[in-house]
């Protein structure tokens, strides 16, 4: 073969000799049971016996190269998804079932979107390990709310965040920024099915994480941004997995967080404010002006119609005879010429996207690496990896270095 | 462009490239060697090929032509060591298309083509007596060989540049090339 024995030497350790036999165990457990395949028919595939594979999978038995690269090519997986020195959190599916009973179906549904939104929070984790850049958090500690009145509990902590913030009262622009980079929350935006709005979930290692539904309109994402953001504040260990129809009675921790999401993104004064000007210009009230100041607070003529009634602003039940009357919200926004809200539709947070470009252009990672990252194809990477280059000014490898308080 | 070994392994980056060129054939013909690619990266790749063809459909026509012609073969691993070495890479890499044509190519003496520079500076490191080509060493030699006009250089490597979306990186030893070629 014609290479010299010191140049063979170069990688003389098999690492599967020193990798952690419980943790690959583990991993091709899931990789088993996702492709849908038996402990028998694991077994064929590297001709062995069936107690062959169950000590494989429980840490007992350690597998031969070539075993490895069978077993993975049957389960349509990478090698890298078994040998990679990946981050090691709690695994999300075993938090969300101890969270909330769900039926087969139900089940059948999320699981894809929990078992994604993993993957994407130990990506994250692994490129800020790549590139020595950890998340800056700015958590608050957990807000207690023994005993306190829901209402009353949920502006308090809204006023409070506010502030902290520097958010003043106004209306809350680009929601997911403050929390991905004032807070230093990971907020991903994912399909998921229609009646599923937000998950929620945290560790020591990853802080706060959301995987927030992509399909839904921008006002109704801020608005599970909001709630997700309160189980963060006064719930932050409890995974939440929130969807429509969930609750025959709500909880506590539920009706604080729809409460928190209302004094957030519309604080009293500054609403009580907007509404007074309006009905002065006016001398009245009009649909034109819930549309209008629904748009300014980035929420749902819905959330703001029922604001207003709470606050007795507007007569109680007028949201629903507007609905009888049969309007239809998107029409008239069109017609007002009320554009889109701002928002960033992208799956994946800022910080994530330019961590991955920036291990790509210092060859830290592959191109096919980048791209998994991205969970994308190779092409797909190159385009977003072009556009991700000249978001950031076409910085050069060398200056993205730079101290710029030493220049 | 001199190759000192028998045969030289495509990573996915430059089957990617040649492909996207529209002169897979013609470029493989031009090499002064055996053309491989690994099992791993034709299975990985296959489907970003696919999305090629949808835009011109000719680029996975051309992968299999250039296989039918034996211009291009797919090796997979053939002992215990290559396994291993693979393996071991992808600990390291992360990429299991790259493991796989360095393993290969380290194991039995042949060259590889990569534009990765992760896998390039990881390459030069643990196997240092590795040759490694790039798409522009190999297209430039194409164009040598076959004296090219300037028309048929600037397409292929616009093609590249377009449907590839390939930029050779800032510090490539002939962006200068790459530069005058494409005007």
């Amino acid at each position: 073969m014609g290479i010299s024995s010191t140049q063979k030497n170069a990688m003389a350790t098999n690492i599967l000799d020193d990798i952690d036999l419980c943790q690959l165990g583990e991993l091709l457990q899931q990789a088993r049971k996702k492709s849908g395949m038996t402990q028998a028919d694991a077994a064929k595939v590297i001709d062995a016996a069936r107690t062959t594979i169950v000590a494989i999978e429980k840490g007992d038995r350690r597998l031969k190269p070539k075993e490895l690269i069978q077993l993975a090519r049957a389960y349509g997986r990478a090698i890298s998804d078994f040998v990679r020195s990946t981050p090691v959190t709690e695994p999300f599916e075993v938090q969300f079932r101890a969270a909330y009973q769900r039926n087969e179906k139900e089940e059948a549904q999320i699981t894809p979107t929990i078992q994604r939104f993993e993957e994407l929070c130990r990506n994250y984790l692994e490129l800020e390990k790549i590139m020595d850049a950890p998340l800056p958090r700015n958590y608050p500690q957990e807000y207690d709310v023994t005993n306190m009145p829901i209402e009353a509990a949920a502006e308090s902590i809204a006023i409070a965040e506010r502030q902290r913030l520097g958010l003043g009262d106004s209306p809350v622009p680009m929601l997911r920024n403050i929390l991905e980079q004032s807070v230093g929350i990971r907020v991903f935006y994912l399909n998921m099915p229609a009646k599923y709005s937000e998950l929620y979930s945290y560790d020591d290692q990853l802080g706060g994480c959301m995987a927030i539904n992509l399909g839904h309109y921008e006002e109704r994402r801020r608005w599970s941004m909001a709630h997700g953001y309160l189980h963060f504040l006064a719930h932050r260990r409890k995974p939440v997995v929130d969807f429509e129809g969930q609750y025959k009675r709500v909880p506590e921790s539920e009706r604080l967080a729809e409460a928190f999401s209302k004094y957030f993104l519309m604080p009293t004064s500054s609403l009580l404010s907007r509404f007074n000007d309006m009905h002065r210009t006016h001398g009245k009230f009009t649909p034109t002006n819930l549309f209008t100041l629904a748009h300014y607070y980035g929420v749902s003529v819905e959330a703001l119609g029922y604001r207003l009634e709470d606050m007795k602003l507007i007569p109680s039940g007028t949201l629903d005879r507007l609905r009888d009357r049969g309007l239809k919200v998107r029409k008239v926004q069109k017609e007002l010429g009320l554009e889109d809200i701002d928002q960033r539709a992208d799956i994946l947070p800022t910080h994530y996207q330019h961590l991955a470009i920036e291990a790509l252009d210092q060859g830290l990672i592959t191109e096919g690496r980048f791209a998994d990252f991205l969970g994308v194809d190779r092409l797909e990477g190159r385009r977003i990896a072009e556009s991700l280059r000249e978001y950031s000014s076409g910085m050069l490898d060398e200056s993205a270095h730079l101290d710029l308080r030493k220049v | 462009m001199e190759i000192k070994h028998s045969h030289v392994v495509l990573d996915a980056c430059c089957v990617l490239n040649f492909c996207a060129s529209g002169y897979l054939i013609e470029i493989l013909e031009s090499i002064p060697a055996q053309v491989v690619v690994a099992e791993v990266v034709r299975e990985r790749e296959l489907l970003t090929l696919q999305k090629l063809r949808d835009e011109n459909n000719e680029d996975v026509n051309q992968f299999e032509a250039a296989i039918g012609k034996g211009l291009l073969s797919i090796v997979e691993f053939d002992s215990e060591l290559e396994e291993e070495t693979f393996i071991n890479y992808v600990f390291e890499l992360g990429d299991d298309g790259e493991s796989a044509t360095g393993a290969i190519a380290f194991h039995r003496d042949w060259a590889i083509a990569t534009d990765d520079k992760k896998a390039i500076s990881f390459f030069r490191q643990e196997a240092p007596d590795l040759q490694i080509l790039s798409t522009l060493a190999i297209v430039k030699h194409w164009s040598e060989k076959e004296k090219l006009s300037s028309t048929t250089l600037q397409s292929a490597l616009s093609a590249i540049r377009i449907r590839g979306r390939y930029v050779p990186h800032r510090n490539h030893p002939l962006l200068g090339w790459w530069e005058e070629m494409m005007g």
